[in-house]
């Protein structure tokens, strides 16, 4: 299901950056902030919250159901805070949060958070990759963050869809030009690489996950030969 | 006439070049230690000192070849002397100084002093003459004159030369120099004590038949095998006086010798950081390729890790002393250098464009970074800089001193939510390609000549085989990416495959690539 409002805690950089890439993908943007002098500087309306907060100000104001909160508060322990706090008021709400280290990103996980991004991780795996793969780390840039035509997408395979009940193996990938498909996520959450042996003798169910990459063009042509769409779920994401 | 002469010669000789690199070439070989040459010449000379010291031990009761013998006492020596001829030129510059004298008097409108330039000519040849090392070297040429049996014992001298070309006693006599005053009233005090006692020992016991000290020498001896705690028993006091004298001895020595001890123990402990730093810097001169972190704090943890984990040289320069002692813990090379400082790098002796794969600047302050980039630029035109971009209202900054490549980590943050909240299952997958505790990954193989010759076209690769998914060819002559390509694409030299797949089986693929020979 897709969300409708993005709830962003902290007034900082972090804060900054996520909504700037965010803010397309939703229909309403909150921010709220622990300072109150970050309701007078920002760009956006922001709205003071305590750590104390019982959340029934937002809870009035906004539909959690169909929320996602990013938790982006500088000091680590502020946000494990915060983290816990939303998830005890909001069992199903999806939390991103992001974290300094591996520590805190443990915290986190166990906090209740939906997804950490433990920021010294991904930059040093970044820096290394930058280093050591060049050229993937290129060309999987511009894929993930559509730097260029290529794309990645995840379509779901729904009752009508022409895959239904094969094998994987039986199935012909080279009838479908242009698209590579990279792995399938089965119902019970675990992502397949596509030529691992669990996924060859794997038989295609309605609710599976192909992640293929390809071209717009082609990936639309895929969507419409199979009769399945690009589909967006995070109940997919395990706590 | 004469005079004139002499001026020309000296002027050619300070502005010839084909006269100062023959000298330059000289100097290097014998005097600097950055000189990769220098080491050769020192291993040679070495030999030659255990040659003519193996031909002394042997010559004592047995009969040693004559041209062996001829080779020490002549060879050896001839080229001893030519090394120590060759030290005391390079050592200053004849033609400088004539050259500066004469240009100094004729500014001041005067006539050239040839007398004054000839006199500080002497002043510096003999001041490097009485230093001791020249001394030890020209001792070492005395076995030349071997018919004199004394001069023969001068081969010992060779060894002393051992002080030249060995880097560790080197170090040992600069450690040891440290301590001089010290080292200085500890012999003053011993001489006193061997002084006084020998006397005393000697006034005592003397006259005395029964006594073994008959002679000063041999009160002397007594005194300084007490003083040592050797003590072998050949000589003992008779007398009560003497053997307060004794007393008196031992107890002095134990001092002597807990002095000394404590000596050499403070000198090296205090030494020590300077110690393993020249064998840290020493050890780096050694290395082929490395990266080079400047800061170490958490992000610089990580990459350092994960590169090191992937089998690459890391050496850190870090000015902060806790975070040097981190890196060192993490068991890193680590020099308590301040990256930002020109002369970190002069220390450390290395070739950046050969040795350097890269700088890392990955403090977590910007004007660190920028400075550390800046100072390296101003070093090396080439070497590729990374850094970490902590405020992105530095980012023109760091673009400006010629840094390579930038990492923002707030922009990553932002990029990673993006993908994470529209597409969060491929989005894992990618994160799975990334991980370095992944089975399955995603690699680049580069194309060669060889493999060109083997598999010209795509289809030749025959990657499902080996269960790998050919995400793409990067054309790195184009720089560009082709998606899927098709079985007919034409693979060139320089060419990269990327491909996913499980770690064991791109491997394999990459042997069955460099190894398979086509079956035409």
């Amino acid at each position: 299901m897709t969300k409708t409002t993005a709830l962003i805690f902290g007034h900082n950089k972090y804060a900054y950056e996520i909504i700037k890439n965010v803010k397309d993908k939703y229909n309403s943007i909150k921010v709220y902030s622990l300072d109150k002098h970050d309701k007078k500087e920002g760009l956006y309306d922001v709205e003071l919250f305590d750590l104390s907060d019982e959340w029934e100000e937002i809870e009035n104001s906004v539909d959690i159901e169909n929320s996602i909160a990013f938790c982006a508060l500088e000091d680590p322990s502020e946000n494990i805070f915060l983290t816990i706090s939303l998830r005890s008021s909001f069992e199903n709400l999806t939390i991103i949060t992001i974290a300094s280290n591996k520590e805190n990103s443990d915290k986190l996980k166990m906090a209740g958070a939906t997804k950490v991004i433990p920021i010294v991780e991904t930059t040093s795996d970044i820096i290394a990759n930058v280093l050591e793969k060049p050229v993937s780390n290129k060309v999987l840039h511009s894929i993930l963050y559509e730097e260029s035509d290529l794309k990645i997408a995840q379509i779901k395979i729904d009752d009508t869809s022409h895959f239904k009940d094969e094998k994987l193996k039986s199935i012909d990938w080279t009838r479908y030009n242009g698209i590579l498909v990279l792995s399938v996520m089965h119902e019970d959450m675990q992502s397949e690489f596509i030529y691992s042996n669990k996924a060859k003798e794997h038989v295609i169910k309605s609710g599976d996950i192909l992640v293929i990459v390809g071209y717009e063009k082609d990936i639309q042509e895929f969507e419409n030969l199979i009769g399945s769409k690009r589909y967006v779920d995070w109940s997919h994401w395990s706590r | 006439m004469i005079k004139s002469l002499i001026l020309d010669a000296a002027y050619f000789l300070n502005t010839s070049k084909k006269y100062q690199s023959f000298k330059n070439f000289f100097y290097n070989i014998l005097e600097n230690d950055k000189c990769k040459y220098k080491r050769y010449i020192d291993i040679f000379m070495i030999i030659l000192i255990f040659i003519s010291v193996g031909v002394l031990i042997r010559e004592v009761k047995h009969h040693v070849n004559d041209y062996l013998m001829f080779f020490s006492n002549y060879v050896i020596s001839i080229i001893f002397f030519i090394e120590y001829m060759l030290r005391l030129w390079v050592n200053s510059s004849v033609s400088e100084i004539i050259v500066k004298r004469a240009e100094h008097d004729t500014f001041l409108l005067r006539e050239v002093n040839l007398y004054k330039a000839f006199k500080k000519i002497l002043k510096v040849k003999l001041t490097y003459m009485a230093s001791p090392k020249a001394i030890i070297d020209l001792l070492a040429i005395l076995p030349f004159f071997h018919e004199l049996r004394l001069l023969r014992i001068f081969i010992l001298f060779r060894v002393f030369k051992l002080f030249r070309y060995a880097k560790s006693l080197q170090i040992l006599s600069s450690v040891l120099a440290t301590k001089k005053f010290e080292f200085f009233t500890l012999g003053i005090f011993a001489f006193v004590v061997i002084f006084i006692s020998s006397v005393l020992i000697y006034v005592m016991e003397g006259n005395r038949a029964d006594s073994p000290v008959d002679t000063l020498f041999e009160a002397l001896y007594w005194a300084i095998v007490t003083i040592s705690t050797v003590g072998y028993g050949d000589i003992v006091p008779v007398t009560s006086e003497g053997r307060f004298v004794s007393i008196i001895v031992i107890i002095a020595g134990i001092a002597v010798l807990a002095f000394t001890t404590s000596l050499f123990v403070s000198a090296f402990t205090e030494k020590l950081e300077e110690i393993k730093e020249i064998k840290t810097i020493e050890n780096i001169s050694k290395l082929k390729k490395f990266y080079l972190i400047c800061g170490y704090e958490n992000v610089a943890r990580e990459v350092a890790r994960k590169l090191s984990k992937s089998g690459h040289n890391i050496i850190v320069l870090d000015e902060d002393v806790q975070r040097v002692q981190n890196a060192k813990l993490d068991g890193y090379t680590t020099l308590n250098y301040n990256p930002g400082n020109k002369e970190s790098y002069e220390k450390l002796n290395i070739d950046m464009q050969k040795q350097l794969k890269g700088v890392l600047c990955l403090r977590e302050n910007d004007v660190d970074n920028v400075y550390a980039a800046l100072t390296i630029r101003s070093l090396n035109k080439d070497v590729m800089i990374l850094s970490l971009l902590n405020n992105d209202a530095n980012r023109n900054k760091l673009e400006f001193v010629g840094i390579n490549k930038i990492v923002y980590p707030q922009e990553l943050v932002g990029l990673i939510t993006k993908e994470l909240v529209g597409k969060p299952v491929a989005f894992e997958v990618i994160h799975e390609l990334r991980s370095e505790d992944s089975d399955v990954i995603i690699d680049e193989i580069g194309i060669t000549k060889r493999i060109v010759e083997n598999f010209p076209t795509v289809g030749d690769l025959n990657n499902k085989h080996y269960s790998i998914v050919l995400l793409g060819v990067y054309k790195h002559e184009k720089d560009r990416f082709y998606f899927n390509p098709l079985d007919s694409t034409l693979l060139e030299a320089g060419d990269y495959l990327l491909v996913i797949g499980y770690q064991v089986y791109i491997k394999e693929f990459e042997k069955y690539l460099h190894t398979r020979v086509h079956d035409d």
